[in-house]
C-alpha cells in the first residue's frame, strides 16, 4: 500500500467529526467503491451513499416505451448501448420486444450505429442517446457524420442527461456529492464551482484508482467538518478547469438544453440535452410522429429512492427476492453499475 | 476447390474418407495402438484410473498461442493431471465444417501431435464427420482421456481444508482474454496471448516435492474465480485472497481495465489452482518457479473456517469485500 493511501485511509478511519453524507453521482464510483470495500472502512458518523449515476439508472421507463414503439410499431433497427436491452418498460423491455421479433442490437459506440445504417439502406436505424456529459459528445459526432454524409436511415432517440442542475435537485439529500472526474474532464469546473459559490453545494472532484478515491473521500471529510461550503478538484492530472474545448464545442453545434425527466427525481428543469432544429431529421420522435407516451414503473420498485439517497437498495422489499441481476424489476439492479446491482453482487 | 478443402464425401465413409485419415489424421497420430480396427486394444497397469471428455468448440479457431487442436489435447490431459493422473491414451472425434481448408485441418492434427507427445499422451482412435455448410461452425473437437493416477495422489473439490493456501501456476485470464480479442468486436488491439499447455509436467513436478495436496483444479471457463467458488461450497469452507498477490499480465489488466472485466473470472487453458497445508506452500511454488508453465506462480490465499462458501477479497486499500460472482455467459464459445 503507498504513502497517500495509507494516509488517506488513515484520516477516513479517524474521522470522529459530525455526522456527514456522502453522496458519489458516477456508476464507476458506485462499482469501484465496492470493490475497493471502500465503505467498510467508513467511520460510524460518514456514510457514502449512491445517488444518479449510472445513465442507464436514471432512463426513465417511458424512454424503454418509446424505444419498444419504434422496434415493434415502425419496425425500426434499435441500436443501444447492451446494459439498456434488459431494463423493464412499463410492459417489456428491448429483449422482449426482441423475443416478439423486433430488431434490437447491441452496439459499443454510437458510431457503429452509424455504420450499422451505412452496410443497411435498407433498415431504419435508431441509436438510444443516453447518458451524461461523458458519452453525449459521441452520440453528437454519429449525428454530425449522419448529416454530413447524407444517411436518411438514421436517427437518435435522445435522453442524453447534464449533472449541474440535477445536483441542484438533490442538495438535500447529501452534504457533499464526489463528483465524477470524467464527467468534469468535459465540462470544466466552473459550474461545480458556482454551485458551491452561489447554493452551497460541496463537492470535490475525485478520480477512479484507490488513491484517488480515497484521497478524495477524506479531503471530503477533511472540509467537510468545517461546516463551509467547498469545492475541490482532487482530480487535477486529467481536470482542467475549462474542461474539453472540443468536446463542449461539439455538443453545443449538436444539442441544446431542455428539460428531462429522471427516473424516481421526476422531470427536472434544463438537465436533459436533445438535437437542435438544424438536426430536426435525426430526431427519431419528430421522424417517425412519436405519440405522447407516459410511462407507468412497477410500484414495487424502489429505484428512484434509492437514486435520492432516502433508501438503501436492501430496505426495498423485491430486492435480493423479486428483483435480482438475472430477473431485475428496476434499472438499478440491470447494469453492472447500478447501486442494487452492486449491493446485491458484494454482500 | 473441393482438393483443398473437407467435403461431405470426407465425411461418407468411403474412399475420400480414408483418404482423409491416411493423410492428415494418420500422418500425425501413428502410433502402434492406433490401427484400423473398429477399437483400440489396450493394456492397462491395474490400480486407478481417471476417465474424462470435453468437447471443443472455440471462436476462433486459431488464435494467439494455440489453436482448437492444442486445445483439445490440454483440455484432457489436464482434466487428467488434476487427479494425479498420468495421461496414457486419448481418442478424438471431430465434427468438420463443409468447405473448411484442408491445410488448416492439417494444421490442427500437427498441433494436436505435438502437444500429446509432449504430455506423454498417445491418440488411439478417432472419428471423423462432415457436416454441410452452416450445420456446424468450421470444426469441433470431442477428445476423451484415460490416465493412471499416482498412488500417492489423492485430490478432490471437496478435500480442501482450514489453514490450506491456493496456489495458482501463473498469471490469470490470458486464454480468455486473447479470445476476446481475436473476435476483434471490441476495437482493442493488446500483446496477449493464450497460456494453453499441458500440465501433467506440473503436477507430477510439485508430487516430487510433497504428497500433501488436497486440491488440484484446472481454471478453464469461469476461470480461477469460478474454481474457487466452486471449491467453497464443495468443501464447505471460506476462502480469503489477497489482491495484490493475484499475478495478472499487464495486456490483461490494461484491457479489463478498459471493458471492466474481473481477470479472475477470464478463462485459462494452462494454470493450475493447487490447495495445500501452509507448511507445504513455499516449497510447492519454488518448485512450481521451476517449470516451464509455472514461472509465475503464487500464493493468493487461504482457506478459513468462516465465511463458509464464500470468496472473501483482501483489497489493495486494505479492506476486505466480497469477490462478487458473476451472472450470465460472459464470452460464449470461449473452449
Amino acid at each position: 500500500m503507498n504513502e497517500n493511501v495509507k494516509a488517506a485511509k488513515d484520516i477516513i478511519t479517524g474521522y470522529s467529526g459530525r455526522p456527514l453524507r456522502i453522496m458519489e453521482v458516477c456508476g464507476t464510483h458506485t462499482h469501484e467503491i465496492f470493490r475497493l470495500g471502500i465503505r467498510n472502512l467508513m467511520p460510524k458518523n460518514a456514510e457514502i451513499i449512491s445517488g444518479p449515476g449510472c445513465p442507464v439508472c436514471v432512463t426513465p421507463v417511458g424512454f424503454i416505451d418509446e424505444a419498444c414503439y419504434l422496434a415493434l410499431e415502425k419496425n425500426c433497427t434499435v441500436c443501444t448501448f447492451g446494459d439498456l436491452i434488459r431494463v423493464p418498460g412499463t410492459e417489456m423491455s428491448l429483449a422482449g420486444a426482441r423475443a416478439k421479433g423486433a430488431k434490437v442490437r447491441p452496439v459499443y459506440s454510437p458510431l457503429d450505429a452509424v455504420e450499422l445504417a451505412k452496410q443497411n439502406p435498407d433498415e431504419n436505424v435508431v441509436f438510444l442517446a443516453v447518458g451524461f456529459e461523458t458519452t453525449t459528445p459521441s452520440a453528437c459526432l454519429a449525428a454530425e457524420t449522419a448529416k454530413s454524409e447524407g444517411l436518411k436511415n438514421f436517427s437518435l432517440l435522445t435522453a442524453n442527461k447534464t449533472m449541474p442542475n440535477a445536483y441542484k435537485a438533490l442538495m438535500g439529500s447529501a452534504d457533499a456529492f464526489i463528483y465524477p472526474g470524467h464527467v468534469n474532464a468535459i465540462t470544466g469546473n466552473k459550474t461545480c464551482m458556482e454551485l458551491c459559490e452561489k447554493y452551497g453545494v460541496s463537492g470535490v472532484v475525485a478520480g477512479f484508482t484507490a488513491n484517488e478515491l480515497l484521497t478524495a473521500i477524506a479531503v471530503t471529510l477533511t472540509l467537510a467538518d468545517k461546516g463551509e461550503p467547498f469545492f475541490k478538484n482532487c482530480y487535477p492530472r486529467v481536470v482542467k478547469d475549462e474542461g474539453n474545448p472540443a468536446a463542449i464545442r461539439i455538443m453545443e453545434r449538436v444539442m441544446q438544453p431542455c428539460d428531462s425527466e429522471w427516473r424516481g427525481l421526476g422531470v427536472i428543469p434544463m438537465s436533459g440535452m436533445e438535437l437542435r432544429d438544424e438536426f430536426a431529421d435525426l430526431d427519431a420522435r419528430k421522424k417517425y410522429d412519436m405519440p405522447e407516451i407516459k410511462g407507468k414503473p412497477n410500484p414495487a420498485c424502489r429505484c428512484g429512492d434509492v437514486l435520492q439517497g432516502k433508501c438503501k437498495p436492501c430496505d426495498c422489499k423485491v430486492f435480493g427476492t423479486g428483483c435480482t441481476p438475472q430477473h431485475p424489476i428496476g434499472a438499478c439492479m440491470v447494469s453492472g453499475e447500478g447501486a442494487c446491482s452492486a449491493y446485491y453482487q458484494y454482500s | 476447390m473441393s482438393e483443398n478443402t473437407v467435403t461431405l464425401a470426407h465425411g461418407a465413409g468411403g474412399k475420400q474418407t480414408s483418404e482423409l485419415i491416411e493423410k492428415v489424421f494418420k500422418a500425425h497420430f501413428s502410433n502402434p495402438e492406433f490401427t484400423a480396427d473398429d477399437a483400440a486394444v489396450l493394456n492397462m497397469e491395474a490400480g486407478r484410473l481417471a476417465f474424462t471428455t470435453d468437447g471443443f468448440i472455440v471462436s476462433p479457431f486459431e488464435f494467439n498461442g494455440g489453436n482448437i487442436g492444442k486445445l483439445s489435447i490440454c483440455g484432457t490431459v489436464n482434466d487428467l493431471a488434476c487427479m494425479g493422473a498420468k495421461p496414457l491414451y486419448m481418442t478424438c472425434a471431430f465434427v468438420i465444417e463443409e468447405g473448411f481448408p484442408l491445410d488448416k485441418l492439417e494444421e490442427i492434427a500437427a498441433a494436436m501431435e505435438k502437444t500429446a507427445k509432449e504430455a506423454g499422451v498417445k491418440i488411439v482412435a478417432g472419428d471423423t464427420k462432415v457436416a454441410g455448410k452452416g450445420q456446424a461452425d468450421k470444426v469441433f473437437i470431442t477428445t476423451t482421456g484415460i490416465g493412471r493416477i499416482m498412488d500417492k495422489a489423492h485430490t478432490s473439490g471437496k478435500f480442501a481444508k482450514p489453514g490450506d493456501a491456493i496456489i495458482v501456476t501463473g498469471d490469470v485470464g490470458r486464454h480468455g482474454c486473447t479470445i476476446l480479442l481475436a473476435r476483434d468486436e471490441f476495437g482493442i488491439e493488446a500483446d496477449v496471448s493464450s497460456d494453453c499447455a499441458p500440465l501433467w509436467g506440473t503436477v507430477e513436478s510439485i508430487f516430487d516435492v510433497t504428497n500433501d495436496i488436497h486440491v488440484i483444479r484446472d481454471a478453464t471457463r469461469g476461470g480461477v474465480g469460478t474454481v474457487l467458488y466452486e471449491i467453497a461450497e464443495q468443501s464447505n469452507v471460506g476462502i480469503t485472497l489477497d489482491r495484490e498477490s493475484i499475478p495478472v499480465d499487464d495486456g490483461v489488466r490494461g484491457v479489463c481495465g478498459m471493458l471492466g472485466l474481473e481477470p479472475l473470472y477470464l478463462a485459462c487453458e494452462g494454470r493450475l489452482v493447487i490447495f495445500a497445508p501452509e507448511s507445504e506452500a513455499e516449497k510447492i511454488v519454488e518448485t512450481l518457479k521451476k517449470g516451464r508453465y509455472s514461472q509465475n506462480a503464487a500464493i493468493i490465499g487461504k482457506v478459513t473456517d468462516d465465511n463458509k462458501g464464500k470468496v472473501i477479497m483482501e483489497t489493495e486499500i486494505g479492506s476486505k469485500t466480497v469477490l462478487p460472482q458473476p451472472g450470465g455467459e460472459l464470452l460464449p464459445r470461449i473452449c
